[in-house]
C-alpha cells in the first residue's frame, strides 16, 4: 500500500543468499526486511497429545524474495506459512511483519494487516463461488475504504489482465478451470498491493503443466512488480524455480 | 455485502429452501391458528349479541341490582324518552323495548317455571340473526295471544305449533294473572340454558299480561360491534342524568367474558408452542447451513475481513431469508385462510349451546404483522449464535473446512 514496488527491487531476487540466522544479514543490508521470525515454537493438541509442529524457528524474509518452504507433509511448512500470514499464533517466540511485532494484536488489527499487507493464495483456491472472477478480485478492495471506485476498477482490470483472464472476468468460479481459478486467486491476492504474498501449496491441486504455468506467472510478477512471494511445496520441480528454498523437517529447519 | 448476501441465499437452493420452509411453516401456522382463534371469539361475540343481549341495553338504574326481587319498581316508565334519545346516536340500527317476566307455564298437565319476554318481533328479527325458528313461524306484533317457546320448553311441555299453553305471572300491582296462548313457533338460540326456560310473546301482549305500560329494558342494535363503546359513552352521557343505566354487551354477558378469558389462555399456550417449534426448526437449519460454510468464512477472514463483518454478513443473509420467508408465509397464509374459510370448518356446538357452527379463518392485520415479525426475528435470532461461532473461529481452523 504505502510502499511502492518498483522494478529496481529485482536485484534482491537475484542475490539469493540462504540466511537462516537473523543476525547474519550484513550481506544484503540495503534490502528491507519484510518478515522476521524469531525463535518461534508452535505446539498444538491432537486430542490430548501435544504435537510440536514447529521448534525454535528463526527466519528472515527480505523484500522481493521468491522463496519456497519445502518439506514433506507434516514438516510444519503450512504451519509456518499460517503464522507468517497472521491466521495462527505461535506458542512462543515472535513474528515481525514490516518491523511490527504481531503478538498481542487484536483480531481486528490482524484482519487489517492481512487486508493491507498480506496476500493469500490457497491450495484449494477458495474463491467466493457466488461472485464472478471480477467480483472476486474486487472483493478485498471493497474492504479497503481508502480505495476509490475508479482506482478499484482500474486495479481489477490491471491484475486480471496480468494473469491473462480479462476475457473471463464475468465467469463464475465453477465455469473456470483449476488453473484459471488459481490465476483469479493470484489476481485477488495482488489487487490490494500487499508487501508479501503467501501461497500454501498453490500447485498441489493442479496438474503439472498448469502448476508450472502458475509458478511462472508468480515468478514473472515477482520479477516485474517486485512482490515478495513465499510459498510452500513438496514438489521438487517447483522448488527448482524458487529463488531460495527453506527446507523443513519435523518442525525444524534443515540446513 | 448486500449483493453477496443475496447471492449466497440463492446459491444453494436446497439449503435456502429448507430454511424458507421452516420459516414459512411457522408464519403460516401463526396466521391460521391466530385467525382461527380470532374467529372463535368473533363468532362467540356475535352469537352472544345477536341471540338476545344486543349491543347496548338501557335499563332503569337499580334494575340489575334489585330488579330480580322487585321487577315492577325498576321499569322504564316512559320508553319513548329513551328511544328518542338513543335514535339520534350514529350507528344505531334499531332500538327495541322488552318486558321481562317470570312465572309458570302450564300445558294442562304439568307446570314449568319459565322466564318470559315481551318483545317487538319485527325489530327483534333484525337483532336475532342467531335465533333460528325450528318449527312453526316467528312471532308477529299482532299476535295478541301467540307465543314462541324455546326448544327446551317445547320438549319439556310437549308443545308444538298449534298447542295451547297457559302463562301464570304476577302483575306489577302484585296480583296473579293467567292467560292462555297458542304456540306459533319454537326457537333455538346460541344458549341452550336460555332455550330451556324461555318463552316470548309480543310486547302489547306482555303489557296486558302484566297490566303495565312500562318496559324493563331498551335493547340497542348497532350496525358495527366495534363502535359499541363509543355509543355506550354517548348514551351514558345523555341517559344517566335521567336515572337510567347503559350497559354494553360485554358487561352483560358474563358467560362470554369467562369463555374468552379461558380460550385466550388455552390458545396462547398453543401459540407459544408453535413459536418455540418455529424458532427451534429455523435455528437448527441455520446452524447447519452456517456450519457447512465455515471454510468460506475462513477465506473471508484470511482475506482481511473483520470478525464483526462476517457476523453481520451472516445476520444479513438470514434477515433477508427471514423477510422473504415471512412475505411468502403471509401470502400463503392469506391464500390458505381464504381457501379454508371458503370451505368452512364444521364446529360442534360450543359449551352451553345447542347448535354447531361453521368456523372460518379471520385475517386480523395485527396477527399478520405479528406473524411476519416473528418470522424475521426468529431467523435473525436463530442466526446469532452460529454467526458468533463462525466469526470467532480461529482462521486456520475455519480454513481447514475447505478441504
Amino acid at each position: 500500500m504505502k510502499h511502492n514496488q518498483r522494478y529496481g527491487d529485482d536485484i534482491a531476487v537475484n542475490c539469493t543468499q540462504p540466511e537462516l540466522v537473523p543476525d547474519s544479514e550484513n550481506a544484503v543490508e540495503s534490502v528491507p526486511i519484510i518478515v522476521e521470525v524469531r525463535s518461534v515454537d508452535k505446539e498444538y493438541y491432537l486430542g490430548k497429545q501435544s504435537v510440536n509442529a514447529l521448534l525454535n524457528i528463526s527466519l528472515i524474509i527480505h523484500k522481493g524474495e521468491f522463496m519456497a518452504l519445502a518439506g514433506p507433509s507434516g514438516s510444519g511448512k503450512s504451519t509456518l506459512l499460517n503464522l507468517i500470514g497472521c491466521i495462527d499464533t505461535p506458542t512462543s517466540g515472535s513474528i515481525l511483519i514490516e518491523g511490527l511485532d504481531i503478538s498481542g494484536k487484536t483480531p481486528d488489527e490482524l484482519a487489517d494487516l492481512r487486508l493491507n499487507t498480506l496476500g493469500f493464495v490457497f491450495q484449494t483456491f477458495n474463491l467466493l463461488p457466488v461472485l464472478s472472477a471480477w467480483e472476486n478480485v474486487e472483493y478485498p478492495l471493497l474492504q479497503q475504504r481508502d480505495v476509490d471506485k475508479k482506482t478499484r476498477q482500474d486495479r481489477v482490470r490491471h491484475y486480471l489482465n496480468m494473469v491473462g483472464l480479462e476475457p473471463y472476468a464475468h465467469h463464475r468460479p465453477n465455469e473456470l478451470s483449476g488453473g484459471q481459478r488459481q490465476r483469479v486467486a493470484i489476481a485477488r491476492a495482488l489487487a490490494t498491493r500487499p508487501s508479501i504474498i503467501l501461497a500454501d501449496e498453490p500447485t498441489a491441486n493442479l496438474d503439472h503443466k498448469t502448476g508450472e504455468g502458475i509458478l511462472r506467472l508468480m515468478k514473472d510478477i515477482n520479477q516485474n512488480e517486485g512482490t515478495t512471494f513465499v510459498f510452500s511445496t513438496h514438489d521438487a520441480r517447483v522448488m527448482e524455480m524458487a529463488g531460495r528454498v527453506i527446507k523443513l523437517a519435523d518442525g525444524q529447519l534443515v540446513v | 455485502m448486500l449483493k453477496l448476501a443475496f447471492r449466497n441465499i440463492f446459491r444453494n437452493r436446497l439449503r435456502t429452501a429448507l430454511t424458507l420452509a421452516a420459516i414459512i411453516t411457522g408464519v403460516v401456522s401463526i396466521i391460521i391458528s391466530g385467525g382461527f382463534v380470532e374467529d372463535v371469539f368473533v363468532q362467540l361475540r356475535e352469537s352472544t349479541i345477536h341471540s338476545r343481549i344486543g349491543h347496548v341495553q338501557v335499563l332503569r338504574s337499580g334494575y340489575l341490582e334489585y330488579g330480580r326481587r322487585d321487577p315492577a319498581r325498576y321499569m322504564i316508565t316512559r320508553p319513548k324518552e329513551v328511544v328518542d334519545v338513543v335514535r339520534t346516536i350514529p350507528n344505531v340500527q334499531a332500538i327495541m323495548a322488552r318486558v321481562n317476566f317470570s312465572g309458570l307455564a302450564n300445558n294442562g298437565r304439568a307446570d314449568l317455571p319459565i322466564i318470559g319476554e315481551g318483545i317487538e318481533p319485527d325489530k327483534e328479527a333484525k337483532l336475532g340473526t342467531a335465533t333460528t325458528i325450528v318449527a312453526g313461524r316467528s312471532l308477529r306484533i299482532a299476535d295478541a295471544f301467540g307465543v314462541v317457546v324455546g326448544e327446551g320448553v317445547a320438549a319439556a311441555l310437549d308443545l308444538r305449533p298449534g298447542s295451547f299453553v297457559t302463562l301464570m305471572v304476577n302483575t306489577s300491582e302484585g296480583a296473579l294473572n293467567m292467560l292462555e296462548y297458542e304456540v306459533v313457533g319454537v326457537f333455538r338460540t346460541f344458549s341452550k340454558e336460555y332455550d330451556d326456560r324461555a318463552v316470548r310473546i309480543s310486547l302489547p301482549a306482555a303489557k296486558e299480561l302484566l297490566f303495565t305500560q312500562s318496559v324493563h329494558s331498551a335493547v340497542v342494535l348497532l350496525d358495527d360491534t366495534t363502535v359499541t363503546d363509543t355509543v355506550t359513552a354517548i348514551a351514558r352521557s345523555k341517559l344517566e342524568p335521567l336515572g337510567y343505566v347503559v350497559k354494553p354487551w360485554h358487561e352483560l354477558a358474563d358467560f362470554y367474558q369467562k369463555t374468552e378469558a379461558l380460550y385466550r389462555r388455552q390458545f396462547g399456550a398453543l401459540q407459544a408452542i408453535i413459536l418455540v417449534m418455529l424458532i427451534l426448526s429455523v435455528a437448527s437449519t441455520i446452524n447447519m447451513v452456517v456450519y457447512e460454510r465455515t471454510g468460506e468464512f475462513g477465506t473471508l477472514l484470511a482475506l482481511g475481513q473483520r470478525r464483526h463483518q462476517i457476523f453481520k454478513l451472516i445476520l444479513l443473509e438470514n434477515g433477508l431469508l427471514g423477510l422473504l420467508g415471512s412475505v411468502l408465509g403471509v401470502v400463503i397464509g392469506v391464500v390458505l385462510a381464504g381457501i379454508i374459510s371458503g370451505i368452512g370448518i364444521a364446529m360442534p356446538p360450543p359449551p352451553g349451546s345447542s347448535s354447531g357452527y361453521t368456523a372460518t379463518i379471520v385475517l386480523v392485520p395485527r396477527v399478520l404483522v405479528a406473524a411476519a415479525l416473528i418470522g424475521v426475528l426468529a431467523a435473525v435470532m436463530a442466526a446469532v449464535l452460529p454467526a458468533r461461532r463462525a466469526s470467532r473461529l480461529p482462521v486456520v481452523d475455519a480454513l481447514r473446512h475447505n478441504i
